[in-house]
């Protein structure tokens, strides 16, 4: 019981980097059709999702975070040209580095959401914060790394 | 010098007033410990994107010396240039402000007030320790030359030419053979049109040659290009000697280097042999042309035409757009020529995307072409089999046979884009910087492409190009004045660089090069448009995107999730 | 307002936008004229653009905010050309602008306004597929983001009530009801004429059932039926709200024969049509009603195969527009002619029309007031000895995009730069003299 009421009150922290063309524009478009978000993500605004390297995806998780999602443009859509296709490999390769430190690779996550996709993003989000509500507080104590 | 934040709250009407709870939001940023040996103005204000919120922001940077500014409002997507140019009245350096999208992200979107106050006060503290890392930037001027440099004489490269030219604009028009006008020469007659394309060729020729702005260089090819938008330098191999031209400066590059046709030899379907009356579209055109007659090679006039439709579309995996309207257009001239013969078309789809190819199309018939409706056809020397539209086999011959090829891009192609830098496409064409929006420019910054050597077309979509560059170039290099390059680029710590050179090879913008004598890479800031990508790849930390650092976007992130 | 400027562009699609930006940037004065109350003409329906299946929005909505944003344009929308005197150099040009009731500097587009309204109206933007209310905008993320009134039906400024729900919902004071239509002098050098295309009314092919039977669309509902920011957030359902086609019939080149030309874009965006079923919906049939498939350029015969192996089907038709469309039971058929005359049917629960691309309708009025030629379809003719040129028969006015004859989007832009380069030249030749 008690361990039910613990998991229920679980406020996961997730972070979000998004592609200042397209998944930053998702977002406020669901904001300006008052769709319902979940206030878990906290979004970090990056100007392609190629600028997420594996450096920052690790320290977020070492600071903390139970979750990440890395959002940009859909493949072939990306105002750098091929940006998102770089954010895609090192997301394949963060997630069997997530796996060797014990992290659920779930808790990472990549998305392309374009411009005119706020639902998707709001669906996106909700999904993904319901998943990490499941998976529960993020195992790395943050008090050993900083 | 003490440090000194200014944190306004924008309640937006009531958009971010009743939705958030601006008090509690003020109160517990202002008594923030970590904060402690920084000043914190933190105010509320009801519309600070309305002219009276950004006279008071204005007063508020003023008169509290500001150090650096936080606005918590709405998107950024809306109103960071409003607030950047607030700041550029002021002292305050604009990259010493940071926007907080505390409408969007939460107002709007969190309908627990108590939550949304919680997030918008969890992403203030995030903003400004974002804006305690971003650092002072400045925006910069770089001299650039006006000058071009077309390389391809065809139909593209003259025009373009003379466009610039006309507006006095120094060109070099380089020719890789000893004549100007390309392929187009070889025409007789503008597509869909009437008009006599040989004699508009002609002057337009005489034209480039005339023209005091224009210097003409045959039988020349690019030999190296360094540099970059508005500042290329570019050396020239010349004449049969190829002796080396240095010297040269051009602001942009236009790549006007046509096409091929496909050699129909090469496809198994089409066998035929040198002394075969079978003759391309563009075989056909000069002969007209020149003769200003049809014959065979014995002299005598043909009895019987057959004209085939998309040799070679299957192979290259692409439809070159201008053969139907090139048959139809051909069949028109033979008719008239011929009227007696008989002239067969076959054809797979109809493919006549301009406004007035129809119409042609309808008339020719109407003059007695036959069209025939075929799956697949390929010829043996002068018969032409062929399969029906309901599976039936057929084979049929004539006194001459006339293949539309497919459009390939020119000899030379590859290496030119290797040496330029620019990518080629998967069809083997110069590749656009974008499809839509940007069509006749290369990812390359000052690197233009015009005509077929961008993809199959005709000669008016060429000369639509090139004077679509022209009225890019006219409009981004104009004499005497600077080009304003992007701030927020990125750059090498050289200390850090190793000189693995993956930075080099994941920028789509060809925007850094390798100093061999440091032994690090150099980022071209003229160039770089900031996307961060290079930071990521870096094994060795040393590339840092300067407005997206990596402590400017950890701290944003550790206080986020505090 | 300056009242002078380098350049007049009419219509703010693919083509103006560019233009009006390309000009601006090298310094030039702009005035972009638009009769709509939103920026961005008909690419902004797509959800996604071919051959890349590019999102329209993320592609256009930064040129828009530009647009927007920049010093050198003067944005009159709302605003159609009503007189043109002079000549190349200096034009006198009077515009008219109707009335917006909705303050575009004091309106943040919070949206508050829009629920207490009343009234109860269609919204033609979205093709008639959703409703609206008498203050709108035309659908989200469109921009500006700023609403306008539609005075007809607004109960306030048509007189049947003295309702001000919206005005008591707006915190920033935006909405004025007494707001009136404006006649604007202006002085321009040169005119960028770029008023695009609309799709031809397909409701008078009566053997097509469209607008009788509700299974069958056009291109642009259909557009607007997937698009994730539409009608429906971008779900495939029938009108009726609740089923999703099981089968549908996509039916090319619906006005080719009547119009006497191929609009050149149709077969590719038919062809796009299928691949949003197929990828919304796996397991629905598709059927292509063609002729000939026009998928010209270097990308484009690559997404054909693509579709091909997705599983859609091809019957070849001499006239795909001679297929009839009827009730059949709960959905549609399509009786159509099978090799040599042998008359088949196809019961599908959707059909897709894809019509012509016509002159949009201002064209007529707009060649009158600038006289300009048009050719014999309604577009505007440019000169015949100069193959490829954007310059019309009168000197100083360019044109550009769709309104020129049916095209691609990257053509438009193209002419839309083409056009920059002889207004360019123009101005210096009006200079030196």
């Amino acid at each position: 019981m008690e361990d039910q009421k613990q998991k229920e009150e679980f406020f996961p922290k997730i972070v979000g980097y998004l592609c200042n063309w397209c998944t930053y524009a998702a977002a406020d478009l669901a904001g300006s059709s008052k769709m319902e978000l979940s206030p878990s993500l906290n979004v970090i605004r990056v100007m392609c999702s190629s600028r997420v390297d594996y450096n920052l995806v690790l320290t977020t998780f070492f600071g903390g975070a139970d979750g990440i999602l890395i959002a940009g443009c859909h493949p072939g859509d990306c105002h750098y040209d091929k940006g998102n296709y770089y954010a895609r490999r090192r997301y394949a390769l963060l997630k069997s580095i997530l796996e060797t430190l014990k992290l659920d690779p779930e808790r990472l996550q990549l998305s392309w959401i374009s411009a005119s996709e706020g639902k998707r993003y709001v669906d996106v989000v909700n999904e993904f914060t319901e998943r990490i509500k499941k998976l529960g507080p993020n195992p790395i104590n943050r008090n050993a790394y900083y | 010098m003490r440090l000194k934040i200014g944190v306004y709250v924008c309640e937006c009407g009531p958009n971010i007033a009743e939705r958030v709870d601006i008090d509690r939001v003020i109160k517990v940023i202002s008594s923030l410990e970590e904060f402690e040996d920084i000043e914190l103005v933190v105010k509320r204000y009801k519309l600070l994107c309305s002219n009276d919120g950004q006279a008071f922001l204005k007063n508020e940077i003023e008169s509290n010396a500001l150090t650096h500014l936080v606005v918590a409002a709405c998107s950024p997507r809306d109103h960071e240039s409003t607030f950047m140019n607030v700041c550029k009245k002021t002292n305050l350096n604009p990259y010493l402000f940071n926007m907080v999208n505390i409408r969007e992200h939460c107002a709007w979107v969190i309908p627990d007030k108590a939550k949304a106050t919680e997030k918008a006060i969890r992403s203030i503290r995030a903003g400004i320790r974002r804006t305690l890392h971003q650092s002072e930037l400045l925006e910069r001027e770089l001299d650039a030359n006006p000058d071009v440099l077309i390389v391809g004489g065809g139909i593209a490269g003259m025009e373009a030419a003379l466009m610039l030219a006309d507006e006095k604009r120094k060109v070099c028009l380089i020719e890789k053979t000893e004549r100007l006008g390309g392929k187009s020469i070889f025409y007789s007659q503008l597509l869909s049109r009437q008009g006599n394309s040989a004699k508009m060729i002609q002057q337009k020729i005489e034209a480039v040659q005339q023209n005091a702005h224009i210097q003409v260089f045959t039988e020349t090819e690019l030999e190296s290009v360094v540099g970059f938008f508005g500042n290329f330098e570019i050396v020239l191999k010349v004449g049969k000697e190829t002796e080396l031209q240095t010297g040269l400066k051009a602001g942009a590059i236009v790549i006007a280097t046509g096409f091929r046709l496909l050699n129909p030899n090469k496809l198994p379907q089409t066998v035929y042999q040198k002394e075969d009356e079978v003759y391309t579209t563009l075989e056909v055109e000069s002969m007209i042309l020149n003769e200003g007659k049809i014959s065979l090679k014995s002299g005598k006039s043909p009895q019987s035409i057959a004209l085939v439709h998309c040799v070679g579309r299957d192979e290259k995996g692409y439809c070159s757009t201008i053969c139907c309207s090139t048959i139809i257009k051909i069949a028109r001239m033979l008719k008239a020529k011929l009227p007696q013969i008989s002239i067969r078309v076959y054809y797979r789809d109809l493919c006549l995307p301009h406004k007035t190819d129809q119409q042609t199309y309808e008339e020719v018939k109407a003059e007695g072409v036959d069209f025939i409706r075929v799956k697949e056809a390929g010829i043996q020397n002068t018969s032409i089999e062929y399969t029906q539209i309901d599976g039936v086999k057929k084979k049929e011959s004539a006194d001459m046979v006339i293949l539309a090829p497919a459009m390939e891009p020119a000899d030379g192609t590859e290496a030119l884009a290797e040496l330029l830098n620019v990518s080629l496409g998967e069809t083997g064409f110069f590749q656009e910087a974008h499809h839509h929006l940007n069509p006749v420019a290369t990812s390359i910054e000052g690197i233009y492409i015009v005509g077929a050597a961008q993809g199959p077309k005709g000669i008016s979509e060429s000369v639509a190009q090139a004077q679509a560059v022209s009225g890019k170039i006219l409009n981004r290099l104009i004499p005497g004045e600077k080009i304003v390059p992007e701030v927020k680029v990125c750059k090498v710590l050289e200390d850090f660089c190793t000189g693995c050179q993956t930075c080099l090879e994941v920028c789509c913008y060809g925007a850094i090069s390798f100093n061999e004598v440091k032994g690090v890479s150099v980022v071209n800031e003229a160039v770089c448009r900031g996307c961060g990508n290079c930071v990521a790849s870096c094994p060795s930390g040393a590339m840092r995107a300067i407005h997206f650092t990596t402590p400017q976007l950890y701290r944003e992130m550790i206080e986020a999730i505090r | 307002m300056n009242n002078t400027y380098d350049t007049l562009v009419i219509g703010s699609g693919i083509a103006g936008m560019e233009a009006s930006l390309l000009l601006a940037k090298g310094g030039k004065k702009v005035c972009l004229v638009e009769k709509l109350p939103l920026i961005g003409g008909n690419i902004i329906k797509n959800e996604e653009s071919y051959p890349h299946l590019e999102c329209s929005t993320c592609m256009v909505a930064p040129v828009q905010q530009e647009i927007l944003q920049h010093p050198n344009i003067d944005l009159m929308m709302l605003s159609t050309v009503q007189k043109v005197e002079g000549e190349a150099g200096d034009f006198h040009v009077t515009l008219h602008q109707k009335p917006r009731y909705v303050s575009l500097t004091a309106c943040i587009g919070c949206g508050m306004c829009y629920e207490p309204c009343p009234v109860s109206l269609k919204n033609e933007w979205e093709e008639n597929l959703s409703d609206k209310k008498a203050i709108y905008i035309a659908c989200a993320g469109a921009l500006p983001n700023v609403p306008v009134i539609d005075p007809e039906h607004c109960l306030q400024i048509s007189g049947k009530k003295n309702c001000k729900a919206c005005q008591e919902a707006c915190m920033f004071e935006a909405i004025d009801f007494s707001d009136q239509e404006n006649e604007v002098d202006i002085r321009v050098k040169t005119i960028v004429v770029a008023t695009g295309f609309e799709l031809l009314d397909v409701s008078h092919f009566s053997h097509l059932g469209y607008g009788k039977l509700p299974g069958v669309y056009t291109a642009m509902e259909f557009e607007r039926l997937f698009a994730s920011n539409g009608p429906t957030s971008g779900e495939l359902t029938l009108r009726d709200g609740e089923k999703a086609p099981k089968s549908v019939a996509i039916v090319h080149c619906i006005g080719r024969k009547e119009q006497g030309y191929c609009s050149g874009v149709c077969c590719m965006s038919s062809l796009k049509h299928a691949h949003f079923v197929k990828h919304k919906l796996p397991d629905a049939s598709i059927t292509h009603f063609y002729s000939d498939l026009c998928v010209p350029g270097k990308l484009s015969q690559k997404f054909l195969h693509q579709v091909k192996e997705e599983g859609v089907h091809f019957i070849f038709q001499t006239d795909p527009e001679a297929v009839r469309v009827a009730e059949n039971g709960s959905g549609l058929e399509v009786k159509y002619t099978h090799g040599k005359g042998v008359q088949e049917t196809l019961s599908v629960d959707m059909v897709i029309l894809e019509p012509a691309m016509i002159p949009d309708k201002t064209a007529s009025q707009i060649a009158k007031i600038l006289a300009i030629d048009q050719d014999n379809h309604g577009f505007f003719r440019t000169l015949d000895e100069k193959a490829g040129s954007t310059e019309t028969s009168r000197s100083g006015i360019f044109v550009a995009g769709c309104a020129e004859g049916p095209k691609d989007a990257q053509y438009a832009v193209i002419q839309a730069e083409s056009a920059v380069g002889h207004v360019v030249r123009s101005l210096s030749v009006s200079h030196t003299e």
